[in-house]
């Protein structure tokens, strides 16, 4: 095929089902952060206790780092609804499979960004009186948080690409949108070179979200969206500033 | 406060001769890591208002001692009452003890530390606000105007805003020291609070402590500046080995009788 035969003209004309695969992939992906960051947690404040409780932590980070996406969702999409008769659409296949492998991951990250707060910073929340659960949601976490922030960044990227593989259970993601349209035009070369585009493009963009969200958490906050954020909260600090010292 | 203050700094025999029941009391207080035994039978009355300098060469388990009185070190052994409340194990074929939680223990010993811990995370203003909070119940608006009026005290009202990396080491103590006020304890202990400052820094720290002290503040402080011991210092113990080996009022630095104890005033000064 010669070059002048690609229709590059294709991309626009079907921009919006492309586009609109990205969504797709994006919501399943969303969700399923928003999912593994608390299975994550859990996960990692079980894998610091005591043995019998962090040995189940230990097995399940595992057996579910070890898994492809695409085997996982097969398994979810299919496997459960042979076992359990439990027929989930493919959304929520997707949606279960991923929040299933990066709850592993997240647990990982959330164990070394938990190990890296000083315990002197425990210990300082204990002789204040603090409760040992404040302590943790109060002194711990966010800072925890704050060091897994970057790291988290590149686990969504990596959600987001491994929705191409739940094409496999028939879910209308980017790579799904593709196909379709290669069946139909027969120009491969062209629709996958969009797709890895919309890829790059998504990755990119996740990546500024999250420098942005790691700017509004940094202390003190960076950048101008935390500035204005944070302006309501410098002032009533300025007012009461003027007010004591009076 | 008691009423003993009068802005001059009790001494122990005054506080005694007023048969003030001490606020902190140490019996036989043992503790062991494993094989290695670092309090080795302690026995110690701080009086209220009272201000209590602990020193002695490193390893010698000053600041164990220290933090058992807030229980972070637990003791192995012996009684530490505060209030007239048990707190440590108790000591053997004692009745008729009230016992008592460690989280009150803690909300009535205040402490601040070498490394100051202030919570990197939060301004100035919300690392005394937060356990006014989550601790005394105050809220949002009510803690942040006691954070800000104990900023104040320290002289650290304008950097209320600021977080603790954008603060010099001596502001971050003089924090930590607000945080800990701002909780109304009856006791305040200081872990070695000069001792990660830069030198030009640790003055500023001394002169808020001494501010502290003139409140009539009962204080237990381990430290190494032994000129500011001398000054403060209503009762003076020198510790070594795990054990308390000499103690005194007043003029301990001249006047005390132990070799060692001695030695060591020379070997610092």
């Amino acid at each position: 095929m010669d070059i002048s035969n690609y229709d590059w003209g294709l991309i626009w004309e079907n921009h919006g089902v492309l586009l609109n695969g990205l969504l797709v992939a994006l919501q399943v992906s969303v969700i399923a952060l928003v999912i593994s960051i608390f299975g994550g947690l859990l996960l990692a404040v079980m894998r610091l206790s005591k043995p019998p409780i962090s040995w189940i932590a230990v097995a399940y980070i595992n057996v579910f780092r070890g898994v492809p996406a695409l085997v996982s969702v097969i398994w979810v999409y299919f496997g459960v609804a042979l076992l359990l008769g439990v027929n989930f659409t493919v959304f929520q296949a997707g949606v279960i499979a991923l929040s299933l492998l990066y709850s592993a991951f997240m647990a990982e990250i959330f164990r070394s960004a938990l190990g890296a707060i000083p315990p002197g910073h425990r210990e300082a929340g204990q002789a204040l009186g603090m409760r040992g659960t404040r302590i943790f949601f109060s002194v711990v976490l966010p800072q925890a948080i704050k060091i897994a922030l970057p790291n988290l960044g590149s686990m969504f990227i990596g959600m987001v690409k491994d929705t191409s593989t739940f094409t496999v259970i028939g879910l209308l993601e980017v790579v799904r949108v593709t196909q379709n349209l290669v069946s139909q035009s027969f120009q491969p070369f062209v629709l996958y070179t969009a797709a890895a585009v919309i890829y790059v493009l998504a990755a990119f963009v996740i990546d500024i979200v999250f420098r942005l969200i790691e700017g509004a958490y940094a202390s003190p906050p960076r950048g101008a969206i935390s500035r204005v954020l944070r302006s309501r909260k410098r002032k009533r600090i300025q007012q009461l500033m003027a007010e004591v010292a009076a | 406060m008691s009423g003993l203050n009068t802005g001059e700094p009790v001494s122990a025999e005054t506080a005694a001769a007023n048969q003030a029941a001490p606020v902190i009391q140490l019996r036989g207080l043992r503790k062991s890591f494993g094989d290695l035994e670092v309090l080795r039978g302690i026995d110690l009355d701080v009086v209220t208002g009272q201000h209590v300098v602990i020193f002695g060469p490193s390893g010698s388990g000053k600041s164990t001692m220290l933090r058992s009185l807030n229980m972070l070190e637990q003791p192995t052994a012996g009684s530490l009452k505060v209030d007239g409340v048990e707190y440590g194990p108790g000591l053997a074929g004692e009745t008729g003890v009230r016992r008592g939680k460690v989280l009150d223990l803690r909300r009535t010993v205040g402490m601040v530390f070498q490394q100051f811990n202030l919570f990197p995370h939060l301004t100035a203003l919300d690392n005394v606000a937060l356990p006014l909070r989550s601790v005394r119940g105050l809220k949002g608006p009510a803690a942040q105007l006691k954070a800000a009026e104990a900023l104040r005290r320290v002289g650290l009202l304008q950097r209320a805003a600021h977080y603790p990396q954008q603060l010099s080491g001596g502001q971050q103590q003089r924090v930590a020291i607000a945080r800990a006020l701002a909780m109304d304890p009856k006791v305040m202990l200081f872990d070695e609070p000069t001792s990660a400052l830069d030198p030009e820094l640790v003055g500023e720290v001394l002169k808020t402590m001494r501010e502290v002290a003139e409140t009539g503040m009962t204080m237990v402080v381990v430290t190494h500046e032994l000129g500011f011991a001398k000054e403060i210092g209503d009762l003076n113990v020198f510790m070594e080995d795990g054990l308390v080996v000499e103690s005194g009022p007043r003029g301990f630095f001249e006047n005390c009788v132990s070799p060692r104890a001695r030695e060591f005033i020379l070997a610092v000064r």
